[in-house]
């Protein structure tokens, strides 16, 4: 079929690319926005705009607030057709509580789990969540969208598309494509080290892109690779190979008896009533065991299991801030007692190579100028990418309109929408945040539906301009959505001033960097995107002069698309 | 990033993986006539890729005074990605500023 093993990989690069390229666009975008998901709901949410606190004391905070956590009544209404008979008012049997936050977190993540009687599959559990003020424990509303961690982060890994995890499949295989596209790229790219540092604006815009895409994916190789691996690493064992809960379930149970023995962390409930000792006291004791063993000593993780039963225990696992793995450092205790039953071991060679690989991806480490690294590494993943579309379409464009033929057309139009579209949509959350009526009931919805709209707005207004693409021309929605990006980020900026009062001289005075750093961040990208509009307005009044030798261009065009299609690796 | 002390350290490792990558574009034949409009000596081109190594390596030395090990080459790799993006674009716009870097090279007259 192919002449060549290099001309093999450019079409498999060429396809696969372009296919999947949409998908892995919008992982890299926000993926790298997911970098700054914490800052991102503090500007989205401004009642959490406090500074990050440690775990609260459990007696104080947490206690009243669990003891207050109920199933909503739409996941007892979810759980229905999974019981047997009628559901009771009030869950009362505890299997879990557990408290989450980090050390960006202004907020803690409580969750619960209640066993559910008459339910169909024995060891059926209703959850209930809730999001408290660490201070005095005060429950924030939920229907407020945590724009970073509630939508951004989701997108990034599995597209919110949750029918059957339909997303995550599709993003996990996305990065599977990436794989290979990131390595029949290095094959096709035959000059990789000669043209290291190469970026030539000024040539040939054909050149010009190529120059972007290959340096992009060149430099920010070993980040590209390596986040595409932990990514599929990360889901592999929950999602693509969830061998233990399917084929092997008996195995599995099995397994979880005899680990339960050998932990002494007991895997069910006794059914024998059971007290709890003071907790806080429990932490403050696993807290100088890591002291003593050398760590930094934040809790990140509380767990109590089988909450008020006689199996009941505690787990404090540290907030690996200190180091890349993602490290827990559990330390278990007997709930009714508060003696200490285990302290999980160091990982084997194994685990601590899975622990580095998932922390490398996760970032739950305290670094700030790496936290910003990877927001260029994902950027630079998006560039290649968006450079990727632009070189498809451009190296087609002349053919496509001198055969009359759509591909181009539309593959331009697809891609202004995911390039210029994904940003505009990402802004306009930004600006319905602000913008939305404070009491509006499930507000959280109207805010991701504003994303939606905004997107699919961006998609028809691309179809719409993009008649010019059959002649060869560049489409004007570019220049058009890149002005929207500008507007939008600005009235993001503005908005946020005018309606909490945070504008950036209050910020930045008081030194309070996340709300400061993501309007700082906008207006970049509005100053950013202003001078991208304006040289694409000139470049578009530059190319009627162009089309006026035409004989000239074409010529140029089809040696260039010839060159292309023999060497496409270095047109 | 805990002390003062670790911000200086990574300063100072950008600082050298941007020197460095500075260095390793000049030694290359094609970017030094960008620089210098004048193809510096075999030797000189020898002597700033030997530089530029040095200068990189320096970077990872610097990293691992401020972080973990783990860490400290997670950042390094990372720097030496934005430093070199950072080059790129200082060589497809103004190509003379290069020469900063190497004040004491001597391009040999166009004739040679």
């Amino acid at each position: 079929m192919f002449a060549t093993f290099r001309q093999a990989m450019a079409w498999l690069h060429t396809w696969f690319g372009l296919v999947l390229g949409f998908v892995l666009m919008a992982a890299f975008f926000f993926g790298a926005l997911s970098v700054f998901d914490r800052e991102f709901d503090r500007w989205a949410i401004p009642a959490t705009r406090i500074e990050p606190q440690p775990m609260p004391s459990y007696e104080a905070v947490l206690r009243p607030a669990f003891e207050r956590m109920q199933p909503t009544p739409e996941a007892i209404d979810a759980m229905r057709p999974r019981a047997n008979g009628a559901l009771p008012e009030r869950f009362d049997t505890i299997a879990y509580w557990s408290a989450y936050t980090t050390h960006r977190d202004p907020v803690v993540a409580l969750f619960a789990g209640f066993e559910v009687p008459n339910a169909r599959h024995p060891g059926e559990q209703i959850h209930a969540e809730a999001t408290v003020d660490p201070r005095d424990g005060h429950v924030l509303r939920d229907d407020r969208l945590k724009v970073g961690s509630g939508f951004f982060y989701p997108m990034h890994y599995g597209l919110t598309l949750d029918w059957k995890n339909l997303g995550i499949w599709i993003v996990g295989f996305s990065a599977l494509v990436m794989l290979a596209a990131l390595v029949s790229g290095v094959v096709m790219h035959r000059k990789i080290f000669r043209e290291f540092f190469t970026f030539r604006p000024g040539k040939q815009r054909l050149r010009s892109v190529l120059d972007l895409h290959n340096l992009t994916g060149v430099v920010a190789l070993p980040f590209h690779f390596f986040f595409a691996l932990t990514g599929l690493l990360i889901f592999a064992a929950t999602y693509y190979f969830p061998l233990g809960h399917t084929q092997l379930h008996e195995l599995h149970d099995r397994a979880a008896a005899l680990e339960a023995q050998q932990t002494g962390l007991p895997h069910e409930r006794a059914g024998v009533p059971g007290g709890l000792a003071n907790v806080d006291a429990m932490v403050a004791d696993a807290r100088a065991r890591w002291e003593a063993a050398g760590k930094a000593g934040d809790v990140g993780f509380l767990v109590l299991m089988h909450v008020g039963d006689a199996n009941g225990y505690v787990s404090v696992y540290r907030a690996g801030t200190d180091r890349i793995a993602l490290v827990g450092d559990g330390i278990h205790f007997k709930a009714a007692t508060g003696e200490l039953i285990r302290v999980d071991p160091p990982p084997t060679a194994v685990g601590r190579v899975a622990e580095f690989l998932t922390g490398l991806h996760l970032q739950h480490f305290r670094h700030w100028l790496l936290r910003w690294l990877y927001v260029f590494g994902g950027l630079a993943g998006a560039v290649c990418i968006a450079t990727g579309f632009v070189f498809f379409v451009e190296k087609r464009k002349r053919q496509h309109a001198a055969r009359g033929v759509q591909g181009a057309r539309v593959v331009d139009a697809l891609a202004v929408t995911t390039v210029t579209g994904m940003v505009v949509a990402t802004l306009g959350i930004l600006v319905a945040n602000r913008l939305l009526p404070v009491d509006l009931p499930a507000r959280g919805d109207w805010e991701q539906r504003a994303f939606w709209f905004t997107w699919l707005a961006a998609l028809l207004h691309a179809g719409w301009r993009s008649a010019p693409v059959t002649k060869g021309l560049p489409n004007p929605a570019w220049r058009e959505q890149t002005w929207a990006i500008a507007a939008l980020a600005i009235a993001a900026v503005m908005l946020n001033g005018l309606t909490t009062g945070d504008h950036l001289l209050r910020t930045l005075a008081d030194g309070y960097w996340p709300v400061a750093g993501v309007d700082l961040a906008l207006l970049a990208v509005a100053a950013i995107a202003g001078f991208t509009a304006r040289w694409l307005g000139q470049r578009a009044r530059a190319v009627p002069a162009e089309q006026g030798v035409p004989r000239a261009a074409v010529q140029r065009a089809a040696r260039l698309s010839g060159a292309a299609a023999r060497d496409p690796g270095h047109a | 990033m805990h002390e003062p002390g670790a911000t200086t350290w990574l300063l100072a490792a950008a600082a050298c993986a941007f020197a460095g990558m500075g260095w390793l574009a000049l030694a290359m034949p094609v970017h030094a006539l960008q620089a210098w409009g004048a193809p510096p000596s075999a030797a000189q081109l020898a002597r700033l890729r030997w530089l530029g190594g040095s200068a990189v390596l320096l970077a990872l030395a610097c990293c691992l005074g401020s972080d973990h090990a783990t860490m400290a080459v997670l950042v390094w790799v990372m720097l030496l990605a934005a430093a070199a993006v950072a080059m790129a674009l200082v060589i497809a716009g103004r190509p003379r500023r290069l020469r900063l870097l190497a004040p004491w090279v001597r391009p040999q007259p166009a004739m040679s």
